[in-house]
């Protein structure tokens, strides 16, 4: 069944010069038990998509959509009270710094045990204090934090990014969500880290079945935990598909200059050789090109890719250029 | 090829009062040894807390050593000899954005460089602005845009193109190209690439990236601690690794 189904989202900000288009007619769905990736570089609108998501986006920002469905309920259309309370029920996220979303004047005990809702607690009033704390205790077990006692006790500066980390994972998971959305999750971290809360994450996805929406830029990362990828470029969703077949068969020019910008994915790329790289820089919100976001930079541009493309699909795989790269005997 | 650079046993610790007459100290680093030759790249990798930073910071005198000796072709470096050096090794900082001034137009702050390290005049100075410029792939009249007038990865040339005008022999960049975009990151590592074939520059490369390691590295030190875990050739160490913790990191960034 479709957790979430978003159809034509388009995100612009109301600036003095008009309104500004940092999302752009972007298409989303996923799967209860899904990991999707969502990949594109700063500037992409992919955090925009998760803060819509949420609904924790401020007034300037104009959010519209087709469908916007959770569940088979759409959320733009609910009123806000009820909406906060569905988003509220099912949709936990975690932000890019972890220690700077953690309030700094309370301990880490206080912070979690007001994560926990009430009804997940089963037992009289008189005991939710003692059962709210071993919840809060069997949290951090579950993260993988040993030493419960002293990470309880600290203030958010006194641990390291990767446990505050992992706090906030904690915090996310308290309300067992339907849909976890990780907004680059991994960037302030080490490597070995790193690895580490991505199998985290996987685990969860496997035991409980949550839906795991990755946010990040680094494809080679995201690609070894996701089941589906989107690519986004300059708020335009470039090629949506399965992580696999996206990487073995890229459709896009500018997935595909992603998928070889990264050493890992050249087995036979000799050490000390130039890297592929389209030209070029990614462009500002306020001087974006028309059409296909990416013409100016793309090594196959047309004539024809001053009109947007619209979203082609082939078999589960979605991509949206005039000019696809398809190998010649698929043709 | 020669050798540039020579760390040998190289000691840091860091003293901190923690009562009136109790000290407590940190070992930064302990008996770090290893050379760098002309056109090469060195990378260090550990996790943070394991002195990397402080080893950059030694290598280029913001701070003195305790104990060992860096010698650089040969000749001991001393701290009071800074302006001498200060023209063979050259650092770049992680965020190129918060590194330059936001009220210095770029061919002002290029010109200082040569103003403060050599003795041109203005007219080759500006010369040589304009030869950086070109090198770096920048136009002419970059020498007058604002910091803030450049996209990420332009800013990232500026900030290669301070370093590069004294014409340096090693170039340390301290985690300068981990937060770039990928796209961004690969016309950087081509550009170092390309430096590195027609200078002989050598790098110095302080990173959490271990792919792009593998990818650019001749050399790689390890770093637990303070001390040095492995070091050798870089596709030697990520095969076979002596120490438990190298092979936990290299496999945490490869499988």
């Amino acid at each position: 069944m479709l957790l979430l189904d978003i159809k034509n989202l388009t995100i612009e900000l109301k600036t003095p010069d008009g309104l500004i288009r940092a999302v752009d007619r972007v298409n989303l769905s996923l799967r209860e038990g899904e990991t999707r990736g969502l990949v594109g570089e700063s500037g992409s609108g992919k955090s925009l998509i998760a803060k819509a998501i949420v609904g924790v986006l401020n007034k300037r920002w104009l959010v519209s959509a087709d469908r916007f469905n959770w569940c088979g309920q759409d959320l733009l259309r609910l009123p806000y009270d009820q909406q906060r309370k569905v988003i509220g029920r099912d949709i936990a996220m975690i932000y890019q710094e972890p220690s700077r979303s953690l309030d700094p004047t309370a301990a880490i005990l206080e912070q979690l045990e007001e994560a926990i809702p009430d009804h997940l607690l089963e037992g009289p009033w008189w005991k939710r204090g003692y059962l709210r704390r071993r919840k809060a205790i069997g949290l951090l077990h579950k993260v993988g934090v040993r030493d419960h006692q002293a990470v309880l006790q600290s203030y958010p500066y006194q641990l390291s990014e990767g446990v505050c980390q992992k706090i906030m994972i904690a915090m996310a998971i308290a309300k067992a969500p339907k849909l976890l959305i990780a907004d680059e999750p991994t960037t302030a971290l080490e490597s070995t880290t790193q690895a580490q809360l991505f199998r985290l994450l996987a685990s969860f996805n496997q035991l409980k079945g949550t839906s795991v929406l990755l946010i990040s830029h680094e494809l080679e990362s995201i690609a070894r935990y996701t089941q589906s990828l989107s690519v986004l470029y300059c708020g335009q969703l470039v090629e949506a598909g399965e992580t696999a077949s996206i990487i073995k068969q890229p459709y896009h020019p500018y997935t595909n200059a992603l998928i070889k910008s990264v050493p890992e994915f050249q087995p036979n790329l000799q050490p000390k050789t130039p890297l592929y790289a389209l030209p070029g820089s990614i462009p500002v919100l306020q001087h974006l090109p028309i059409g296909c976001r990416l013409g100016p930079r793309c090594p196959n541009a047309r004539k024809e890719c001053v009109k947007t493309p619209t979203l082609d699909r082939l078999q589960n795989h979605y991509y949206s250029c005039h000019f696809p790269l398809i190998g010649k005997k698929d043709l | 090829m020669n050798t540039l650079l020579e760390v040998r046993d190289l000691c840091k610790t860091y003293h901190k009062q923690s009562g009136w007459f109790s000290q407590r100290s940190v070992i930064a680093l302990q008996n770090i040894s290893f050379t760098l030759a002309e056109g090469k790249t060195l990378a260090i990798v550990g996790e943070t807390g394991s002195g990397k930073s402080t080893l950059a910071k030694l290598l280029v005198g913001i701070e003195k050593p305790d104990s060992g000796d860096i010698l650089l072709a040969g000749q001991p470096v001393k701290i009071s000899h800074y302006r001498q050096y200060n023209h063979v090794i050259r650092f770049i900082f992680q965020d190129a954005a918060k590194s330059l001034n936001p009220h210095q137009k770029i061919g002002q702050m290029l010109d200082d460089v040569l103003r403060f390290s050599t003795v041109l005049d203005a007219q080759q100075r500006k010369l040589k602005i304009r030869q950086t410029l070109k090198q770096l792939g920048l136009l002419d009249e970059h020498s007058e845009y604002y910091p803030h007038m450049f996209s990420g990865g332009q800013l990232q040339r500026v900030a290669l193109a301070r370093a590069l005008i004294l014409d340096p022999k090693l170039l340390i960049l301290d985690e300068a190209l981990t937060a770039l975009d990928p796209s961004l990151r690969a016309q950087i590592v081509n550009l170092l690439l390309e430096l590195q074939q027609k200078s002989g520059l050598a790098y110095l490369l302080i990173t959490n990236h271990l792919r792009l390691v593998r990818h650019i590295a001749d050399d790689l030190l390890v770093l637990h601690q303070g001390t040095a875990l492995d070091y050798g050739n870089t596709a030697h160490v990520f095969s076979n690794a002596e120490h438990d913790y190298s092979r936990k990191l290299i496999n945490s960034a490869i499988a």
